[in-house]
Parts: structure tokens; C-alpha cells; sequence
């Protein structure tokens, strides 16, 4: 039988589909038992879309203005 | 329109003609300077992003995005149109950023690639049953983050080890392959899909920690 801890290792290739289809179907099947890991599964799955909502940068101002006059310097055009 | 916010014309007129990546890139790639300019602009903010999630430092990313685009300018003539001009500038960024995070860890400059201890990993009983509450989530389903949560999920991210963090930049925000990070990295697929899922249950939990102690 499957236990949480064995479905919790194989999380990262359910979740991007890359586990064989008997694998896959006891996984589930764990996941229709066993509410926690299937509250785990949905917040795992949810982690990286919100990771890049949170990481997405904007570079300041001035970075980008010295990134104009540097790359105008070194490609010859001041 | 060029980094300096003017826009290019011809006798006075803007000149609207070929502004996706490709037909800009073909400008360039003929010498036309300003067309590669636009592709700075288009580009930098996501370059700059990659390279300050990799090495946690602003500073350090400005660098590295200056580094980039000027080996992609220099190296122009030889791009082939069989990929995109942004795909191809965040792998030359990557690459740049990797040599910075090796060149540190050979001076010792960086913690060891661990995650912050088992706090971060799910607890189980003797039976191998899940023993941790999950929190109630909701809220994270809107398209607007919370800034505070914003907070938490970059100081998880900057606190994993570099090998992690590298490995989630690469594959969860900048959606490559397990095939090019392995490329870019050195590292087995099998080390590299490691990594990534404890990097995964690290910045998991630090959400789920945010949202319990929101709930109190």
C-alpha cells in the first residue's frame, strides 16, 4: 500500500506527468483516501505560479539607464 | 522606440515597421543598432529578474545583464533564427550568472547548498502518514499578491542554497528543460530534479506558513 510519504517523494513527476500510468493510478488513487495529501498535492502544485507572480522583477531606473549608456559605449555608438 | 525612451523616425515620422523579435533581430543582425536597442528594452526587465533571483544581489544582476546583452550583440551574426531572441539572451544570462555562483562558491562566498533543515520538508508519523495541517490557501487564488506574502515567498527563495535556487530559477521561472538546465549546470537530471522538488516543499512551506500565521 501506499503510504503519504511515498506519494509526497513522487509529487514533482505527477505532478508534471512523467510517472508510469499503474504508478500514477495508485497515486491517485491515495490522493481520492487521503485528504491531507491531496490538500499537499493542490498547494504543491500551486507553489511555482505563485513563486513567479512574487519573483517577478523590474529593473530599477537607473540600472537601466548605465545598461543604455554602457552598451551604447561598447557598441561604438557614443 | 529606443532605451532612451525616443523613438526612432524618418523625416520626422515613426518608423513602425518590423517590431516583433525576429524582424527586429534581422535589423540588427544587418547593423541597424537601434532595432537591437528595442530588444534591450523588450528584454531587460526579465534578464535583470533571472540573473537577481540567481545570485541575490542587485548589483550583481545589473552586471550580469550588461554582460549578456553585450555578448549577444557581439555574438549577433552567428545567432540562428531557428530559436527566439529572448530565449536566447536568458540562456546567455544564465550562463553568465552560473560562472558568478561558481566563481563565488571556489572563493567561498556562499553557504552550503542545503535547505534551512527538515522544518521545510512535510512531517510524517511511524506509519508514513502526512502528520502536517495544510493551511487554507484561498486568497493566493487572485491574480493580485499580497505584498506581505510577496515578501515571504522572495526571502524563502533567497534563502535556499544556491543549488537549489539555481535549479528553481531555471525550471520554474524560466521554464527550461531538465535537458538544458543539465546543460547549463553540469548536474545529472536525476540531482537536478532533486533539488527542485525540495525547493519546491522549501518555498511550499514557507507559504503555507504565511498563511497559518495569518489565520492566528
Amino acid at each position: 500500500m501506499i503510504t503519504c510519504r511515498d506519494s509526497l517523494e513522487l509529487l514533482l513527476e505527477y505532478a508534471e506527468g512523467h510517472l508510469p500510468d499503474d504508478v500514477r493510478a495508485r497515486l491517485e488513487r491515495h490522493f481520492g483516501d487521503c485528504s491531507p495529501c491531496e490538500e499537499f498535492l493542490k498547494t504543491y502544485r500551486a507553489t511555482p505560479e505563485l513563486c513567479r507572480k512574487a519573483l517577478a522583477a523590474k529593473m530599477p531606473d537607473g540600472f537601466a539607464k548605465k545598461l543604455t549608456e554602457f552598451l551604447r559605449k561598447e557598441t561604438g555608438q557614443t | 522606440m529606443r532605451l532612451d525612451g525616443t523613438q526612432r523616425t524618418v523625416d520626422g515620422a515613426p518608423v513602425t515597421e518590423g517590431t516583433d523579435d525576429s524582424a527586429l533581430l534581422a535589423r540588427a543582425q544587418a547593423g541597424d543598432v537601434s532595432a537591437f536597442e528595442t530588444l534591450v528594452e523588450r528584454h531587460r526587465n526579465r534578464v535583470y529578474g533571472l540573473a537577481l533571483r540567481m545570485l541575490n544581489s542587485e548589483a550583481d544582476a545589473a552586471e550580469v545583464t550588461q554582460e549578456a546583452f553585450l555578448s549577444a550583440f557581439r555574438n549577433l551574426k552567428e545567432f540562428r533564427g531557428d530559436a527566439q531572441f529572448g530565449s536566447w539572451v536568458h540562456r546567455i544570462a544564465a550562463n553568465f550568472a552560473l560562472m558568478r555562483l561558481r566563481k563565488r562558491r571556489q572563493q567561498g562566498e556562499t553557504l552550503e547548498s542545503t535547505l534551512e533543515g527538515d522544518g521545510d520538508q512535510p512531517s510524517f508519523n511511524e506509519r508514513g502518514s502526512l502528520v502536517d495541517a495544510v493551511s487554507d490557501w484561498r486568497d493566493a487564488e487572485g491574480d493580485a499578491l499580497d505584498a506581505e506574502l510577496r515578501q515571504a515567498i522572495e526571502s524563502a527563495a533567497a534563502s535556499l542554497g544556491d543549488e537549489y535556487r539555481e535549479v528553481f530559477v531555471l525550471r520554474d521561472l524560466e521554464g527550461l528543460s531538465y535537458e538544458e538546465i543539465a546543460q547549463l549546470t553540469g548536474a545529472s537530471v536525476a540531482a537536478i530534479k532533486s533539488r527542485l522538488h525540495r525547493a519546491r516543499l522549501s518555498l511550499r512551506a514557507a507559504i503555507d506558513r504565511f498563511y497559518e500565521d495569518r489565520s492566528t
